[in-house]
């Protein structure tokens, strides 16, 4: 049974991790019917971005953060400009490979200007965490699994009781409708990739003290974060969420129980029985194209 | 003599092409050129440039002392990516470079497992620093070993595990690449050998986020002393503080991965107290405390192995050349292998036939952050 709980929470905390990256994954992809494949990059931009203030420079914690928040709001508007809107009225291969691109050019401009060294960030709390009963609760995820249950409450606020999530929404459903009702559908968009950076910026930061700052720290967790945005059904807020959690519990479970060196395929084997028994994901709506 | 139009042209001609020529001449002859395959993106970069430094000191010291063949010595390099197409097309790249007469591989068996048949193709000896016994042994005469391989560290880690540690329980930690299941192997072996028994196996895949279920298995196993191979840092340190968080403590004797600089940092005190094989520990010899002096000059960083083979490699591999008089590829090779009692940093070379240049390990201990030399291990069979 304690082997049973610790499993648990290891998986709930690595599942919040993927379940934050996917939130930025469902969010562009709502906006823009796009894939975002530079999302991971955004996580690991974020976390160096944290290094450099935090621990080069030595500035408090909670000021480092706000600044690499801050930076990250300036890349998603940056990426915007660049890498989204030049291309807005292509289809969607171009956009995607636009991302692609962004995101070879974000990891290697990182090791350039870093170096290649992975760096150590120190967690929110000076406390690694504490044993309740035979388990032990790392500090640094249970914050991850707070801020993602908070940060999901916020995204449901924003979109279900504000205007502006109502406005977000219209332009993710329909573009043309939307400006013909006379919202701004360009800063709608504009918006949407600024927050979905931050929000890949705070799972970067998050992720940090526990995976260590390196380049590749984005890719291994965007890869599963996309698995995860397909079991939820791409589009949908609640199944990025709760197919985060699932994949991070799903390959805890199988690799302890069934065999570690599969650890990985586990995530991608309830992919593909996803793709082929329920393509739409667990929320997804029941067509093959959004009107 | 009398300007046609004809003689004109044809001394405008010669005047345009024969500098040129003549600079294609000079170039091709000016220096030696050793090839080096490295990562410079990848999980590894980090290590490709402690790997582009050791050579570089090596090299400098080369062209000081005169060069090879009366000619300075020139690296070129090509990045491997850390994957193992990454290095195919890295290696493919140098070997269309006709002056190059030799080269420096990978220090990951599964990219030189990669590399090799092109390799036999190109004729010419490589350098490498991966520890898969096989590499030397599947009859490729064109590899040359620059550290001990497995079959030699996993015999260290046994015996000083079970003789001198007195613990006979072993948890096996391993990456699943060829690296890491040829290490499980060679340790496998040798612990059946002295009396040792491996009670829990636990493979992994290199760049894993999590290692809760290894260190669950490990705790509910009757291990009482843990032997891994890792390839990467940071699989290292997220495996050893996820080890102490979950109250693990027993004795770990680990592969060189354990003591290199990066894993060290990273980790911290969760790698306090275990115990490494280190090809390379400045202690070990007045060479190896040399090539620290030179290194601490040009890095801020601690010379580790990464370092020290390709400063070996470059350091045996121009000796080689000036012995032989000759580039010749078959000659390179026999001077390398005729090689005996070369002091490196890493140990004294003594090339068996093979291609395997060294034949021991040193032990070393992470006291609170430092690495300190133990004891080094020299076997002659």
């Amino acid at each position: 049974m304690d082997f049973f709980l610790q499993l648990l929470f290891t998986g709930l905390g690595i599942g919040a991790v993927y379940a934050l990256v996917a939130l930025g994954f469902v969010l562009i992809f709502r906006a823009t019917s796009v894939v975002n494949f530079a999302q991971g990059e955004f996580s690991m931009v974020a976390a160096y971005l944290m290094v450099v203030f935090a621990v080069d420079l030595g500035w408090p914690y909670w000021l480092a953060f706000l600044i690499s928040i801050a930076g990250m709001a300036l890349l998603g508007a940056v990426f915007n400009l660049f890498v989204y809107y030049p291309l807005r009225n292509r289809t969607y291969l171009p956009v995607l490979i636009s991302t692609i691109g962004a995101s070879i050019f974000l990891s290697n401009s990182v090791l350039a200007l870093y170096g290649p060294q992975p760096q150590v960030l120190p967690g929110w709390l000076d406390t690694p965490g504490f044993q309740l009963g035979s388990v032990y609760l790392d500090s640094q995820y249970l914050i991850i699994i707070g801020v993602t249950i908070a940060l999901v409450a916020f995204q449901y606020w924003l979109f279900e009781h504000t205007l502006l999530g109502k406005k977000l929404q219209a332009t993710s459903q329909d573009k043309e409708m939307a400006t013909l009702l006379g919202i701004p559908v360009a800063a709608m968009i504009m918006i949407t990739f600024v927050y979905s950076a931050v929000i890949g910026g705070i799972a970067g930061i998050l992720v940090a003290p526990v995976l260590f700052v390196s380049i590749q720290m984005g890719s291994t967790i965007a890869l599963k974060a996309f698995a995860a945005t397909i079991i939820g059904g791409f589009g949908d807020v609640a199944g990025a969420i709760l197919g985060g959690f699932a994949i991070g519990v799903i390959e805890t479970f199988g690799a302890a129980y069934i065999s570690v060196p599969f650890k990985d395929a586990f995530a991608f084997l309830v992919l593909i029985v996803f793709l082929a028994v329920r393509p739409q994901g667990i929320f997804g709506e029941r067509v093959a194209e959004k009107a | 003599m009398r300007l046609t139009r004809r003689s004109m042209n044809l001394r405008l001609a010669a005047s345009l092409t024969a500098p040129a020529l003549a600079r294609a001449a000079i170039a091709a002859d000016e220096t030696i050129k050793i090839g080096m395959v490295l990562p410079v993106t990848g999980p590894a970069a980090d290590s490709g440039k402690y790997a582009l430094t050791g050579a570089k000191i090596a090299l400098d010291r080369v062209n000081k002392l005169g060069g090879v063949l009366g000619k300075q010595v020139e690296l070129v390099t090509e990045d491997d990516q850390t994957t193992n197409p990454g290095a195919v097309l890295a290696f493919s790249k140098l070997a269309a470079q006709p002056d190059i007469v030799a080269f420096l591989g990978s220090i990951r068996s599964t990219q030189n497992h990669a590399m090799a048949p092109d390799i036999l193709k190109t004729g010419k000896p490589v350098c490498f620093g991966g520890t898969d016994p096989a590499l030397t042994k599947m009859g490729n005469p064109w590899l040359i070993r620059f550290r001990p391989n497995d079959s030699y560290s996993g015999r260290v880690i046994a015996s000083y595990g079970v003789e001198m540690l007195g613990k006979k329980s072993w948890a096996i930690v391993h990456s699943t690449d060829a690296f890491g299941m040829g290490g499980l192997n060679a340790l496998s072996a040798a612990l059946n050998k002295i009396g040792g028994k491996v009670v829990a196996d636990q493979g992994y895949p290199n760049q894993s986020q999590d290692f809760t279920p290894v260190v669950l298995a490990i705790k509910s196993s009757d291990a009482d002393i843990i032997g891994s191979y890792f390839t990467f840092d940071n699989d290292i340190a997220i495996f050893a503080r996820q080890l102490r968080q979950l109250g693990v403590t027993l004795p770990w004797v680990g592969s060189p991965s354990i003591v290199v600089a990066g894993a060290v940092k990273l980790a911290g005190p969760a790698l306090w107290g275990t115990y490494g094989i280190a090809d390379y520990a400045v202690d070990s010899s007045p060479e190896a405390q040399e090539f620290a002096k030179l290194y601490s000059a040009v890095s801020n960083a601690s010379p580790d192995l990464y370092s020290a083979w390709t400063y070996d490699a470059i350091g045996v591999l121009s000796a080689a050349i000036n012995k032989a008089g000759s580039t010749e590829p078959a000659k390179i090779r026999a001077a390398i292998l005729s090689i005996r009692g070369y002091k490196g940093a890493e140990g004294e070379y003594n090339f068996d036939e093979f291609g395997d240049g060294l034949h021991g390990y040193n032990i070393v201990r992470n006291e609170k952050g430092l690495i300190v030399f133990d004891k080094h291990i020299e076997f002659t069979d």
